[in-house]
């Protein structure tokens, strides 16, 4: 009511004239806004001739026409609020809602006196200078330098009416650009950005709960479980290991592939060797490399050992357990510096016990030394099992 | 008349004080200018400014300024005097520089004009170092975002329906406006710094009130 009381003061040139201006402040601003998120630098040049509010701002056809759409021929004051919206897609085609620039007109007015269209004039041209310099300090004016074809674009929206602001997330700030007052009220411009950049994901299907196995941690089920028990079982190694494509699955046996009594063989794991009669390729493997780890402990008592290792042409890196594959494309010699250093690791080192072992002289020798101190100790014991035996507490 | 003053204070590396200053007074400045005038007998035009962005090395901000490269040598060569004095060995790491708008009131007979400021921006700066390039890239982002408040708060003090002197009659423009430029025509206005040390400001005057207060108690 009162800004038609306000605006009935005006004459008819004073209304056309606001009418203009505020039509090309719109105009300019849309411009202005959409440039800055362009993703690159701009640097507009001087020029002696007059332009509107005697700034150069480069206009973009496509903006020119979004605005005038929106502007839709009609009284550029009746409608305002106006809205610029700048938005974020992602080349997966999710969208983000950065920022809502709005220009709006509250019916707070002035007691003006005199010419006041200069000053309107000259006010909207001070505002549209600080909408340059606030649009390269929000968020998204770093967002729009960083944008790309594969990585995502930035987008605009005109459109008339309040801003959208639940688009914008929680926590979203305002910023007033400016404002100006004029005589049917005062303009302001003002800016809403979203603060939260995180993208929630568009939801696609009715039922977004995450799938949860409750035995995700049964121990029974683990990887390492299952592989313990295929190496004992033989039943479990059939049915769940598989055997490669063109692998033979069929192998004789030769007798030098048969493993001798070797000394100490109960300290080494045990193995099922009665199975070996089906010959499964996976077995075969477990046969190697129980051949290869004896190799490698080096007791050196055995004789059979280095005919089983002459003999074993189709053994390569083979190693007691199924964490080295077999490379394509590799060396098939085991004794490569790669091979070498893997198995020198993959065990422990072999005991001094056996890699020297006393002749029987020696050893005969080393019982009469012993016997010898014994004897020479035995006074020693004596006193000590009296000591023991006159404890007072002796329970 | 009481020039009307608005004071920044900040705190930074050595390296970012030239373009934090040049970014806070090209902002002002590009508020402060107007096109060109271009007079035709008793009419005039005005001319259109252009406006370029500028992106900082040191701080995490791009700027707008005036596209005009004269204003643009202008502005620079009096921070870059400001900041190897502060940043100088003789220095205390501690100054002020300041973009001061004026305007001349005519000669009086055997008198010179008068400048009677009657907007004053002031930046006071202490400088700190720091040790690694982690610590530098927080205070890249921080002073970047105490700037971009800066910038804000000018635009809401240009916005508002303070005084700017009238633009005059041709033969009166320059006393209001700096017409020596070709391609825009700021407000007249003028830099100007100091430095200051840790408390010699303060300590005289303290002395003199002190002074003062026990000549009257007396």
């Amino acid at each position: 009511m009162r800004l038609f009381i306000m605006a009935m003061k005006l004459t008819a040139q004073e209304k056309k004239e606001l009418e203009k201006f505020t039509k090309f402040l719109i105009l300019k601003s849309a411009q202005v806004i959409v440039n800055s998120r362009l993703g690159y630098k701009i640097s507009t040049q001087c020029k002696s001739a007059s332009d509107w509010f005697n700034i150069a701002v480069p206009d973009l056809p496509e903006v020119l026409a979004d605005a005038k759409k929106a502007l839709s021929d009609e009284v550029a004051l009746a409608r305002l609020p106006l809205c610029v919206e700048i938005s974020l897609r992602t080349t997966e085609g999710d969208v983000m809602v950065l920022e809502q620039w709005c220009l709006g007109i509250l019916p707070e007015t002035y007691e003006y006196s005199g010419p006041f269209i200069q000053t309107v004039y000259n006010r909207m041209g001070v505002l549209l200078k600080s909408l340059v310099s606030v649009t390269r300090v929000t968020p998204a004016y770093k967002l729009s330098r960083r944008q790309g074809e594969d990585t995502y674009v930035l987008l605009y929206r005109i459109y008339v009416g309040e801003p959208m602001l639940h688009v914008l997330g929680d926590g979203y700030k305002v910023l007033r650009v400016g404002q100006l007052c004029t005589p049917i009220g005062t303009m302001h411009l003002t800016v809403s950005y979203r603060t939260k950049m995180t993208i929630s994901p568009t939801t696609a299907g009715k039922d977004n709960s995450i799938m949860l196995k409750s035995d995700h941690f049964n121990t029974n089920l683990s990887p390492r479980h299952v592989r313990n028990k295929q190496n004992e079982d033989k039943n479990a190694v059939n049915d769940g290991m598989k055997i490669g494509a063109f692998a033979c699955r069929k192998r004789e046996y030769k007798p030098e592939f048969i493993l001798p009594e070797v000394p100490l063989s109960n300290l080494l794991p045990k193995r099922k060797e009665e199975n070996c009669e089906e010959n499964d390729l996976i077995n075969d493997e477990l046969e190697h490399s129980k051949t290869s780890t004896i190799k490698d402990d080096r007791n050196g008592n055995s004789p059979s050992e280095s005919l089983i290792t002459s003999n074993n042409t189709t053994t390569t890196v083979s190693t007691s357990d199924d964490f080295i594959m077999k490379t394509p494309f590799a060396s098939r010699n085991a004794n490569t510096e790669l091979g070498m250093f893997y198995r020198e690791w993959q065990s422990a080192p072999p005991l001094q016990t056996f890699t020297h072992i006393p002749t029987l002289a020696e050893q005969v020798q080393d019982l009469a030394k012993q016997l010898e101190s014994f004897e020479s100790d035995m006074n020693k014991y004596d006193d000590m099992l009296l000591t023991l035996c006159q404890s007072p507490n002796n329970n | 008349m009481n020039a009307r003053s608005q004071i920044f204070e900040l705190t930074m590396e050595g390296r970012q004080v030239d373009e934090a200053v040049a970014s806070l007074f090209h902002t002002i400045l590009f508020h402060r200018s107007v096109g060109k005038f271009t007079y035709d007998g008793s009419n005039y035009s005005v001319g259109t400014i252009g406006y370029t962005d500028v992106d900082c090395d040191f701080i995490d901000l791009t700027y707008v300024c005036c596209t005009s490269s004269r204003l643009d040598r202008t502005i620079k060569k009096e921070i870059s005097c400001f900041s190897e004095l502060l940043r100088g060995n003789e220095g205390t790491g501690m100054g002020q520089i300041s973009l001061e708008f004026f305007q001349k009131k005519p000669s009086r007979w055997l008198f010179q004009s008068e400048c009677i400021p009657w907007e004053v921006w002031t930046v006071r700066l202490e400088l700190i170092s720091l040790s690694n390039e982690d610590e530098r890239q927080v205070c890249r982002e921080k002073v970047g975002e105490i700037l971009t408040d800066k910038i804000l708060y000018i635009t809401e003090v240009m916005n508002r329906h303070d005084y700017v002197p009238k633009v005059p009659n041709q033969s009166e423009l320059e006393h209001i406006f700096d017409t020596s430029y070709h391609d825009i025509q700021p407000y007249l206005f003028r830099l100007h710094y100091s430095l200051s040390g840790p408390s010699s400001g303060t300590s005289v005057g303290s002395a003199m009130k002190k002074l003062i207060k026990e000549t009257l108690s007396l």
